[in-house]
C-alpha cells in the first residue's frame, strides 16, 4: 500500500502485485485511481474461448484495489480491465507452473454451461494443497499453505477453513481461519481444543466449531458456540451428556476416539443440531438450547434397548434396498428436512464377524426422509453403490445438496493397492509405490443425470462448488486478527535426571523451533524410545514439557497434512498462554541436557 | 523402595500388602519418562514398594498379567491387582493410585 502512494497510478499504468499474501500464487491486485467514480469491470480472458472468460464488476470508487483471481497456471494470462466510458487496459500476468505437489486433475466430464463460472474447490486429506479447479480440470485457485478439512463461503464471501498451524496430533490445528480467495487471512478463531472436521456458520455470522476438551481421556466429542467478532466462547456441547460412549463402536472405534465428531449441521425450523459421529456409525440430532437427544439415524444393533425405542427409526418403503450408513461423514438437513451424508461404508456391520471387506464394498452419498412421529426412515436416494469399490471412500468425503434431485457427492478418500480397494487409509498409502493408487473423485447428479464427473490424484477432505468473484467485498484490507485463545500447554512436573552439558545437540536431531505471536512449535528427529524433554529457564520460572518419541499409530487420520514422511520426526506446540518473560530452552536428549543457544520472549 | 525384578523373582516373593507391579521398556520414553517420576515418588514415599518388570524379557509373566502394552502400572494388594495405569502418568495420578491401596 505504501508503494501504491508514493506515485498516480493510473488504467494506463496500475499498480500490479502478484501474489499479494504469499500465499497464493494464481493471483493479484491491480491498484490504479481514477478521477471520477466509476465502476471497473475485470475480466480474466479464458485460455481457449471467449464464453471462457470469467468477468466481475466492482463497486464504484476513485481508488480501485482489484483482486484478479483464477488465473491460469504456467501461463501469460490477459487480464483486461475495463470502465464504463469504454475505455480498457489489458495486462498480462504470467504465472509459474504449480509445483509437483498440487494434485492435478486426471479427468473430467462437464460442460461450461453446466459449471458456469464456479469452480470445485478441494480441501486436502494429506499433504497436498487446497486446489480449486475449472470445467476443464485446469487449476485456477491453490494455496501453498496446507489449510484443511471442511471449506464454506460464508455470507460475507469470505472462506472459512481450517487452520494451517498445527498443534495437535493427529490432525488438530490452531483454531478456524476466515480467508479471502487471494488468500488474506481476516481472523482467526482460535480454540483450547483447537479445530478439526467442520464449522457451520450460524445466521448471525456466529460459528459453531467442533473440538474437544484435551483435559479428559477423550476427543472430538464437543461442539462450540464463537463469537463472530470476539472469538469468544459462547455455548458448548459435550456429546459426553447425551450419549453413552461404551456402546455401538464402529470398527474403528477405540474409547479415545469414541464418538469422531466429523460434522455439524444447525436445521433453523426444528432449532436443533446435527452432529455425524464416524465412530458410532451414528448421526445424532439433539435440541440446540437444551442438548436433549431428539432422534439417531443409524443400525440400532449394539445400542441400548431403551434408546433403540426412544430414538432410533424403522425402516420403511423398499426395505429391500436401505441400507444403514457406516462410519459416515458430512451430515446435513435438506429444506424438505431429510438426512443427507455420505456414507462411507467402512466395515458395513456392527459386529466384526460380519464386516464387509474393503474389495467388496460401496461408498455412496445418500438421502433418508425421516418421520419423527412414527419414528420411521426411508433411502429415498443413493448414488454410489451401484460403482462398488472403484468408489469407495474409507474415510473423509461429502455430499451438498443444491435442489431436490440435484447433488453433489464426493468420494475424496479413495485408495487402492494391486487394483483393490486397499485397507489401509489414503493417508497411509505412499503415493511412490507403484501398486498403490491414491485418488479423488467428485460427481454432481441432476434427477438422476451425471452433468459433472472430476477425478483427480491424492485424497481430498471434502468439495465445495464455488465461484472465485463474490458480490461482498472480494478485497478486504487491514491486520489479520488473532481472535479467542490457545490453552496452556500442559507441563510435566518431574525434571528427568540429565548432566547438563554445554554443547549443542547433535545437528543429526535437525532441531528446529518455529515462533509465532502465540505459541512455538518444536522439531526434531529422535529414534523411538529417546527421552526428550523441553525445558525453558528463565529468572523467574521454568517449565518443562516431555516429547513423546513412541511410534503412535492412529486408527482415524481424517488429515495427514501433519504426518511426518519419517516415524522419527516428532514436532510439539507450545502454547504462549500461561508464560512470561524471557526463558532459555535447554533439551534434554535421553541421559544429557543440552543448551539449545536459543531464547525467546513471551510478553 | 524401587527394586528391578524378573519372572522368576515376582513368582517368588512375598505379595502380602500394598505394592505396584512396573512394566516398561528400554525402547520406550514414557518408560524413561516414568522411571523418574516413580524416583520421585519413592523419595515421597520410601516404604511403599515399587518392583520394575522388563516387559520385553518376561513374555510370560505379562501375558499371565494381562499386560499389553508399556508402561503400564499394576496396583495390588496382597497380591491381586485392585487398579492399573497405562501410558505415562504425572505424580498426582499415581499418587492418588498408590494412596487408594493405602
Amino acid at each position: 500500500m505504501a508503494e501504491f502512494g508514493k506515485k498516480a497510478y493510473t488504467l494506463e499504468d496500475p499498480y500490479v502485485v502478484e501474489n499479494p499474501y504469499l500465499i497464493n500464487p494464481l493471483c493479484a491486485l491491480v491498484l490504479f485511481k481514477t478521477d471520477a467514480s466509476v465502476a471497473p469491470t475485470v475480466t480474466i480472458k479464458g485460455k481457449r474461448f471467449a464464453r471462457e472468460d470469467m468477468s466481475h464488476t466492482f463497486a464504484a470508487g476513485t481508488t480501485h484495489m482489484l483482486p484478479i483471481l483464477g488465473l491460469y497456471a504456467d501461463f501469460a494470462n490477459t487480464v483486461v480491465i475495463s470502465l464504463p466510458d469504454g475505455s480498457s487496459k489489458a495486462i498480462t500476468i504470467k504465472t509459474a507452473a504449480v509445483p509437483a505437489d498440487v494434485c492435478k486433475c486426471t479427468s473430467i466430464s462437464t460442460s461450461a454451461d453446466y459449471l458456469q463460472d464456479n469452480f470445485m474447490f478441494l480441501t486436502p486429506a494429506g499433504k497436498n494443497q487446497p486446489t480449486a479447479y475449472d470445467y476443464k480440470g485446469d487449476i485456477r485457485w491453490f494455496l501453498t499453505e496446507n489449510t484443511m478439512f471442511d471449506i464454506k463461503r460464508a455470507q460475507n464471501g469470505n472462506i472459512l477453513t481450517g487452520s494451517s498451524r498445527f498443534c495437535r496430533m493427529p490432525y488438530n490445528s490452531t483454531g478456524l481461519v476466515e480467508l479471502n480467495m487471494l488468500g488474506k487471512i481476516h481472523k482467526e478463531f482460535r480454540l483450547p481444543g483447537n479445530y478439526h472436521h467442520d464449522q457451520f456458520e450460524m445466521e448471525d455470522g456466529n460459528l459453531l466449531i467442533l473440538t474437544q476438551d484435551f483435559h479428559r481421556d477423550t476427543c472430538e466429542d464437543m461442539c462450540v458456540l464463537v463469537d463472530r467478532n470476539t472469538g469468544e466462547i459462547l455455548k458448548s456441547w459435550d456429546y459426553k451428556t447425551f450419549l453413552p460412549q461404551d456402546v455401538a463402536g464402529s470398527g474403528s472405534q477405540d474409547p479415545h476416539d469414541w464418538f469422531h465428531n466429523n460434522a455439524v449441521w444447525y436445521d433453523k425450523p426444528t432449532h436443533s443440531l446435527t452432529f455425524s459421529g464416524r465412530h458410532q456409525d451414528a448421526i445424532v440430532n439433539i435440541n440446540y438450547d437444551t442438548s436433549e437427544l431428539n432422534w439417531i439415524v443409524g443400525d440400532p444393533e449394539g445400542w441400548p434397548q431403551e434408546m433403540v425405542d426412544k430414538y432410533f427409526f424403522t425402516p420403511v418403503g423398499d426395505v429391500e434396498n436401505f441400507d444403514w450408513q457406516y462410519e459416515q461423514h458430512a451430515c446435513l438437513i435438506t429444506p424438505e428436512g431429510d438426512v443427507m451424508c455420505f456414507d462411507n461404508g467402512q466395515y458395513r456391520a456392527k459386529k466384526k464377524e460380519n464386516y464387509i471387506t474393503n474389495p467388496e464394498n460401496f461408498s455412496r452419498g445418500v438421502r433418508y426422509r425421516i418421520d419423527t412421529k412414527k419414528m420411521e426412515i426411508e433411502q429415498v436416494w443413493q448414488y454410489g453403490k451401484e460403482r462398488g469399490q472403484e468408489f469407495f471412500s474409507a474415510y473423509i468425503c461429502n455430499v451438498e445438496y443444491y435442489a431436490d434431485g440435484h447433488y453433489m457427492i464426493h468420494s475424496g478418500g479413495i485408495g487402492m493397492e494391486n487394483g483393490y480397494a486397499s485397507d489401509k487409509l489414503g493417508a497411509f498409502l505412499s503415493s511412490a509405490d507403484p501398486t498403490a493408487e491414491i485418488r479423488s473423485v467428485t460427481v454432481e447428479e441432476k434427477d438422476g443425470i451425471v452433468l459433472y464427473e472430476m477425478e483427480t490424484e491424492g485424497n481430498f477432505y471434502r468439495a465445495e462448488k464455488l465461484t472465485i468473484y463474490h458480490d461482498g467485498d472480494n478485497a478486504i484490507f487491514g491486520a489479520g486478527q488473532l481472535l479467542g485463545n490457545l490453552d496452556v500447554t500442559p507441563e510435566f512436573d518431574t525434571v528427568a535426571e540429565a548432566e547438563e552439558v554445554e554443547e549443542q545437540p547433535d545437528v543429526w536431531h535437525n532441531i528446529i523451533i518455529e515462533e509465532d505471536e502465540d505459541r512455538f512449535v518444536f522439531h526434531g528427529k529422535f529414534e523411538p524410545g529417546t527421552l526428550v524433554m523441553i525445558c525453558m529457564e528463565g529468572k523467574e520460572e521454568n517449565h518443562q514439557y516431555f516429547v513423546n518419541t513412541s511410534a503412535v499409530f492412529h486408527l482415524a487420520m481424517c488429515s495427514g497434512a501433519f504426518l511426518e514422511d519419517d516415524d522419527r520426526d516428532v514436532k510439539m506446540n507450545i502454547s504462549k498462554e500461561g508464560l512470561q518473560g524471557r526463558f532459555h530452552i535447554k533439551l534434554v536428549i535421553n541421559e544429557k541436557k543440552y543448551d539449545t543457544g536459543i531464547s525467546v520472549y513471551c510478553p | 523402595m524401587i527394586q528391578e525384578i524378573n519372572t522368576e523373582a515376582y513368582d517368588g516373593m512375598e505379595k502380602s500388602g500394598p505394592m505396584m507391579v512396573e512394566f516398561y521398556s528400554k525402547k520406550c520414553g514414557p518408560c524413561k519418562m516414568l522411571s523418574f517420576v516413580l524416583k520421585a515418588i519413592d523419595k515421597l514415599n520410601p516404604d511403599f514398594r515399587i518392583y520394575t518388570i522388563d516387559f520385553d524379557e518376561n513374555q510370560e509373566l505379562k501375558e499371565r498379567l494381562g499386560v499389553t502394552g508399556f508402561p503400564t502400572m499394576l496396583l495390588m494388594n496382597d497380591g491381586v491387582e485392585t487398579s492399573r495405569l497405562k501410558g505415562l502418568q504425572q505424580k498426582p495420578a499415581i499418587i492418588k493410585a498408590i494412596e487408594d491401596i493405602m
